[in-house]
């Protein structure tokens, strides 16, 4: 593994001190050297960071430039027309203040943890999220195991057979996953397998008379396991499937047609022909040399897709009646639902950039050549 | 390369074993779940239920099963009210409202009585939070006489007061329990989470769970001084409409609100049954009154060849069966209603001398409306699409001006709008409820109609104010019919409510003033 470059203080030497005189015995000091590695994480971290705070200052301002009074959003007709209620509300939103001053109290309640109160329901904005979000890590989850266990493998399996009949099967159907609009697949979808078919529940996480189990992670599937709630899991898992591979049909296609080209890439290298010259199983040279090396780029798009996943739900929410962030994200547009979009807009956005971080982090593990970039 | 091959059906296979199992033992035999469940479906509209503060439609919805009120509308018929809580009375000079407790034995959901104490405080809770329904009792003073009786004091003659009181914005609260959790009767009331989380009424039913964005769960109030509902526990759920349809259809709800009429006839008869309730709400065109706005919209010759190029007939059909014309801006079925047989026809002849008339030369005209909003099933954009057309038929040049609800509403409030498609849902069955249409009127602002804008329509709507119980439905409907003919607002439609009910119900009853009664369904 290469060294990373000295930093300028390491070969600066230190001025003496007026009044002292160390002469010849000046001694250099040496600053205690960071693993690769962990310099790597922090500058990641530190960067982070900053996209983080410039997110805040993206939501805040694309929120308040809506040409809307979201006053006008809260307010009946009736109350609309009282000059002393739109005061009111305008002060008690805080409305009434300069943008500058809106912002800075918005980024102090948010270091505060505070991400505001919905102008609609009143409710604490982090509360709600903490609500929705769970359901849309679950949905999520669920859709891209789909995505990446059958997209890894039909790419895998479309280039290993390049130009066959199963290839062009494969491209054929990762093209329709990636070009079929989401809210037509999902409303067929459902009323194919749960109206015609019966083989799934109707919508919702659970059927509605059965009751929630206690929560922890907000997960039902995982919190009906640990209540030892069998049925429970069941009808949780249930209602899980159908939204999960409609969500995944999508990121299926593209991670498909995604390691498909990236595997063609490496079987081109001279590594593999190398591999495949010295007999080893055709297993261990599909797995551990060609498909380790069409890995990196993958991962990245499984990344953001992942992130997609989370935020991007809201038309197969809606179908299923699926009460995620997708949903209260759609509830906070409609309803100019400033503080919600606020909130969903940096949830979001803290997603994705955990997500590049957790991907970036993955490279430097499983390519050391990025640590010393 | 085969072992691959088999390692990836083995893959498939597994997940696809994995799905069916769980999709076997999570599916439902039992539609419609448990006996003492009814599942309701609905898009929501919901901001809250505190019943002082809600003024949404599936707010409307819930706290007409948790709460009970002052009065009624008995077996939803909105031209009488009826004692509720309270008997009413009225005095000669429409004044002064008397209200006798009757219902002695109501009890809120703790087993607490419901006293007069509590109904004057529903009342000045209401009007102190200065909220979206606060304007329902303006101008009211309520004064606890005795144990038995309440005044309501109106600064003007307030015959509408006997409308307003049944509606579920003024459901009536336990005010001790109100008070216990920062309830008060002025704008520092913080008691709004505490009563969506914990109603404290006294109807049929208390909130068990309440999430504004996915469902809400009501379970059956012991207390409660009527009959005990057959369904135990109501399910409300967030569902949108095309899910809605499956789910009425396979048995997994028992109430859908929001199908529309072509949605609500694809369902076979076997499987549920369709209620059809003419509409609280009205479909209009407004023109705005300022020259600096529009030129054109000003001209009366051009707001009445508008009014004659429009295919009525057609709205009816885009709007379903059970839609209805409309010759004033008030649904038909209140008082003070314009009769139907006077609402205006198509005539391109009588459009073609008004459009010459009025000097118009095919100029576009911006034309606003909500692109994202259904009434009752009509398709606002779908709406704006049609009389584009049918205009143009005429000579008459729409620009389409579509925007999202909030954008549209602050828009249209800002008086800058030219012309566009209005929409408004009757706050309580009265034609006084409407005189914000009235040059002045909060409504006319929005397109620059002052008052005194148009003397004789003031004089007529002075003359419907003053009139007696006898003669103002009539006095109110001449002064409709006058606003209609001025053609600042074109009534285009009353739509219909539809609502669908499983075929698992056998008995219910569902009307204008609450939709579907959960406590009556059997």
């Amino acid at each position: 593994m290469a060294e990373a470059a000295p930093t300028a203080a390491s070969t600066t030497e230190t001025t003496p001190t007026s009044g002292t005189t160390t002469g010849d015995a000046a001694q250099r000091i040496e600053p205690p050297k960071l693993h690769p590695l962990l310099r790597f994480i922090l500058i990641r971290i530190g960067i982070s960071v900053l996209l983080i705070w410039g997110v805040t200052i993206v939501t805040f301002l694309l929120t308040n430039l809506v040409p809307t009074d979201p006053v006008a959003a809260i307010l009946g007709d009736r109350a609309a027309a009282d000059p002393e209620i739109v005061a009111q509300t305008r002060e008690r939103l805080g409305l009434d203040q300069p943008l500058i001053v809106q912002y800075f109290t918005y980024l102090s309640n948010l270091l505060h943890g505070d991400l505001g109160v919905s102008n609609q329901t009143r409710t604490p904005v982090l509360d709600s999220i903490g609500q929705v979000f769970p359901a849309s890590i679950e949905l999520g989850i669920g859709a891209i195991l789909i995505s990446v266990i059958l997209g890894l493998l039909l790419g895998l399996l479309s280039a290993l057979k390049q130009n066959t009949i199963v290839d062009h099967a494969i491209r054929t159907l990762s093209l329709i996953g990636i070009s079929a609009p989401t809210f037509w697949i999902a409303t067929v979808a459902y009323f194919v397998f749960f109206f015609k078919l019966r083989v799934i529940p109707g919508a919702g996480r659970l059927d509605p008379w059965i009751t929630p189990p206690p929560k922890v992670t907000g997960l039902y599937t995982l919190d009906s396991l640990l209540a030892g709630q069998m049925a429970t899991f069941t009808n949780a898992l249930g209602h899980l499937i159908l939204p999960s591979c409609v969500l995944a049909l999508f990121t299926i296609g593209l991670l498909t047609r995604f390691s498909r080209s990236s595997v063609l890439d490496i079987i081109k290298f001279d590594y593999v022909t190398a591999a495949k010259a010295k007999g080893l199983p055709t297993s261990t040279v599909v797995f551990k040399y060609i498909f380790r090396g069409a890995l990196v780029p993958i991962i990245t798009v499984v990344g953001l897709a992942f992130g997609s996943l989370l935020s991007g739900a809201v038309l197969t929410e809606t179908v299923f009646a699926w009460n995620g962030l997708g949903q209260y994200a759609y509830r906070g547009a409609t309803t100019l639902d400033l503080p919600v979009i606020m909130g969903v807009g940096l949830v979001i956005g803290i997603v994705y950039i955990i997500v590049n971080f957790i991907v970036d982090l993955i490279y430097g593990f499983v390519d050391p050549r990025v640590r010393v970039r | 390369m085969r072992r691959l091959t088999r390692s990836f059906v083995a893959i498939c296979s597994t997940l696809a074993l994995t799905a069916g199992l769980a999709a076997c033992s999570g599916g439902s035999d039992e539609a419609g779940g448990s006996g003492d469940t009814i599942v309701a479906e609905t898009a929501f509209s919901l901001a809250t239920i505190d019943p002082h503060r809600q003024f949404e439609f599936t707010g409307s919805t819930i706290d007409n099963a948790l709460y009970q009120t002052a009065l009624e509308f008995k077996d939803g018929d909105l031209t009488k009210p009826t004692d509720g809580l309270c008997s009413f009375e009225m005095s000669d000079d429409d004044k002064t409202m008397t209200l006798k407790l009757k219902q002695k034995d109501a009890k809120f959901s703790n087993g607490d009585p419901v006293t007069v104490d509590d109904i004057v405080f529903s009342f000045e809770r209401l009007q102190g939070l200065k909220g979206n329904p606060s304007f329902f009792l303006d101008g009211v003073k309520v004064k606890k006489v005795d144990d038995e009786t309440i005044e309501l004091k109106s600064e003007k003659p307030n015959p509408a007061l006997p409308y307003i009181l049944p509606n579920s914005s003024i459901g009536i609260v336990n005010s001790k329990v109100v008070k216990e959790n920062k309830g008060t009767t002025d704008e520092k009331d913080d008691a709004e989470q505490f009563l969506n989380e914990n109603s404290q009424g006294s109807g049929p039913y208390k909130v068990d769970t309440y999430d504004p964005d996915s469902q809400v769960v009501l379970t059956a109030n012991e207390h409660y001084n009527g009959p005990a509902p057959k369904y135990k526990r109501v399910v409300l759920r967030n569902v949108s409409a095309e899910t809605q349809l499956t789910d009425i259809q396979s048995g997994q709800a028992q109430v859908a609100y929001d199908l529309n009429s072509d949605q609500a006839n694809s369902i076979d008869d076997s499987m549920a049954q369709k209620t059809s309730l003419p509409s609280t709400r009205s479909l209009y065109i407004f023109n705005n009154m300022d020259s600096k706005v529009s030129d054109i919209t000003t001209n009366e010759d051009f707001r009445k060849a508008v009014a004659s190029a429009i295919d009525y007939d057609k709205i009816l059909e885009l709007s379903g069966e059970g839609a209805q014309r409309m010759a004033g801006l008030v649904p038909n079925e209140f008082n003070g209603a314009v009769p139907k047989d006077q609402a205006p026809e198509r005539d391109l002849a009588k459009t073609k001398k008004l459009l010459k008339k009025s000097g118009y030369d095919g100029e576009k005209i911006p034309f606003h409306y909500s692109s994202d909003q259904s009434v009752n099933g009509v398709d606002l954009a779908q709406l704006a699409e049609t009389l584009q057309a049918q205009l143009k038929e005429a000579g008459i040049n729409l620009a389409l001006k579509p925007a999202p609800s909030a954008t549209q509403l602050d828009g249209f409030r800002s008086g800058k709008q030219p012309m566009g498609i209005g929409t408004w849902g009757a706050d309580f069955p009265d034609p006084s409820n409407y005189n914000v249409f009235v040059p002045g009127g909060s409504v006319a602002e929005r397109v620059n109609w002052d008052k005194g804008a148009d003397p004789a329509i003031t004089k007529l709507a002075e003359k419907a104010e003053k009139a007696d119980e006898d003669s103002r439905g009539d006095a109110y409907a001449t002064m409709y019919k006058s606003l209609s003919d001025t053609g600042v607002w074109i009534p285009l439609v009353q739509p219909v409510d539809t609502i669908v009910v499983g075929n698992s119900v056998k008995k219910f009853v569902s009307n204008a003033d609450t939709s579907f009664d959960f406590a009556k369904a059997e």
